[in-house]
């Protein structure tokens, strides 16, 4: 025999009847790995059903509670509508005051200061103009209440005097401090913002029974305005 | 691995494959039959305890108001009463009716008689942003009367003075030959509780002494 044939392997085992010389046998470890993962999903359903315990026993907890204490809740809630409802009540009301305003003092003193050379022949605050209740989109539905907050007022006076001094007098008095808390006294070049406004001061063409010739005058008034609000 | 590298395998690793595909079945079988569904249902039992969680939140914390709430409510009715009390309420379904039996004694105080009440279309109440409900109503009277101009300023006087919310919403004295009978129209304007009840534009018939 020579020196190859020293070196010749010859394996007789057939392919099955082979072992690894691995210590790790996968025909050992693969149901083990197998177990271990099964049993780790049996944990892991225990603790999810442990977990649904929990929740499920503070869930109850939590309805009796709120079961409990619906009536004396339903109570406070029905309160604070109330309240709510209330407030509201005395907002809107408290804006209504606050836009109060009053003329018995102003035609009181105004009688004091008439010069005895005028007759005063109307004395008018007119109405308001209309409301108005549309809002910025006219396809809109109309508002619920005006957007303005303020409403402007006017005094017409009217009479007829001998001269015009007294009329002079007269509009002087009412640059006066009690006076201005309704009047209001505006210099302005443009006609339509100045306050007093004479729209007419002229000689009256009838004359009285006995035969006197009278300057008649229509003086206008801006007044301070009726504002709504706190 | 085929069939034919399987059947080759020993016995007992073929055991153990079995083994560990009899296991994973069962691992599979419990995760999709058990585990999936178990973890579902503690998901929504969770949400519906954070749901029920913040309820009962709200729940005490509207409780623990009680007491605020009850002073803001007697606050508030207190602040009211005058204004209550000074409302406009019909009587026998007439504004002008409940208007004259208040008027009345304060125009024979003052010294008129003979007025005329007349109810006129409603005006709307201008409310705060954002507009809630109109709760309350402006509701003018026109009040038609004749007496000196001292008799008129005083019995607007005695109106504003003893009436906390009338308002005079416009006047017209006209002077007349007998300067103890000058005509004069006034609108006095109340607050009344509800919304427009008299479609704008309509008036119902006066009352008259």
């Amino acid at each position: 025999m020579n020196a190859n044939t020293s070196n010749l392997c010859v394996n007789l085992l057939r392919e099955s009847e082979r072992r690894s010389s691995s210590p790790v046998r996968w025909r050992v470890m693969m149901p083990i790995c197998a177990l271990l993962g099964c049993v780790g999903c049996l944990l892991w359903w225990l603790i999810l059903i442990g977990q649904l315990f929990l929740v499920r026993a503070q869930l109850s907890t939590v309805r009796f509670d709120l079961t409990s204490r619906k009536t004396v809740h339903a109570t406070i809630l029905s309160q604070m509508a109330t309240a709510r409802e209330l407030e509201g009540e005395l907002e809107q009301l408290s804006w209504y005051a606050c836009g109060r305003q009053t003329y018995g003092a102003f035609l009181a003193r105004l009688a004091d200061v008439m010069p005895s050379d005028v007759q005063l022949t109307s004395l008018a605050i007119p109405e308001p103009a209309a409301q108005n209740l549309a809002g910025p989109n006219p396809k809109a539905p109309p508002l619920p209440g005006p957007a303005d907050i303020s409403e402007t007022i006017s005094l017409r006076m009217m009479g007829r005097t001998t001269k015009d001094t007294p009329v002079e007098e007269l509009m002087k008095s009412l640059t006066d401090p009690a006076f201005t808390n309704v009047l209001k006294i505006v210099k302005d070049p443009r006609p339509a913002e100045q306050s007093p406004r004479i729209h007419s001061f002229r000689q009256d063409l009838t004359a009285s029974p006995d035969g006197k010739r009278f300057l008649t005058f229509d003086i206008e008034y801006k007044c301070v305005e009726r504002r709504f609000g706190k | 691995m085929s069939v034919k590298s399987l059947s080759n395998q020993p016995s007992e690793s073929q055991r153990a494959m079995l083994f560990t595909a009899v296991i994973v079945a069962v691992a599979a079988a419990l995760y999709m039959m058990c585990i999936q569904p178990c973890a579902l249902s503690v998901t929504q039992a969770r949400a519906e305890l954070d749901g029920l969680e913040n309820q009962q939140r709200a729940m005490e914390m509207d409780l623990r108001g009680a007491e605020r709430v009850k002073s803001r409510i007697a606050a508030a009715e207190a602040a009211l009463k005058p204004y209550r009390a000074a409302l406009l309420t019909p009587l026998l379904g007439s504004w002008a009716m409940r208007a004259k039996s208040i008027l009345d004694p304060v125009a024979k105080a003052s010294g008129l008689k003979n007025n005329d009440y007349n109810e006129l279309p409603v005006r709307l109440l201008p409310v705060p942003k954002p507009m809630p409900d109109q709760l309350f109503a402006r509701r003018p009277i026109k009040v038609t009367c004749r007496g000196s101009y001292a008799t008129i300023a005083s019995f607007i006087w005695r109106i504003e003075k003893t009436l906390p919310l009338v308002s005079v919403q416009s006047f017209f004295i006209k002077s007349q030959s007998d300067a103890d009978k000058q005509q004069a129209e006034l609108v006095l304007e109340w607050p009344t509780k509800g919304a427009v009840t008299v479609p704008p534009g309509t008036s119902k018939p006066g009352v008259k002494k």
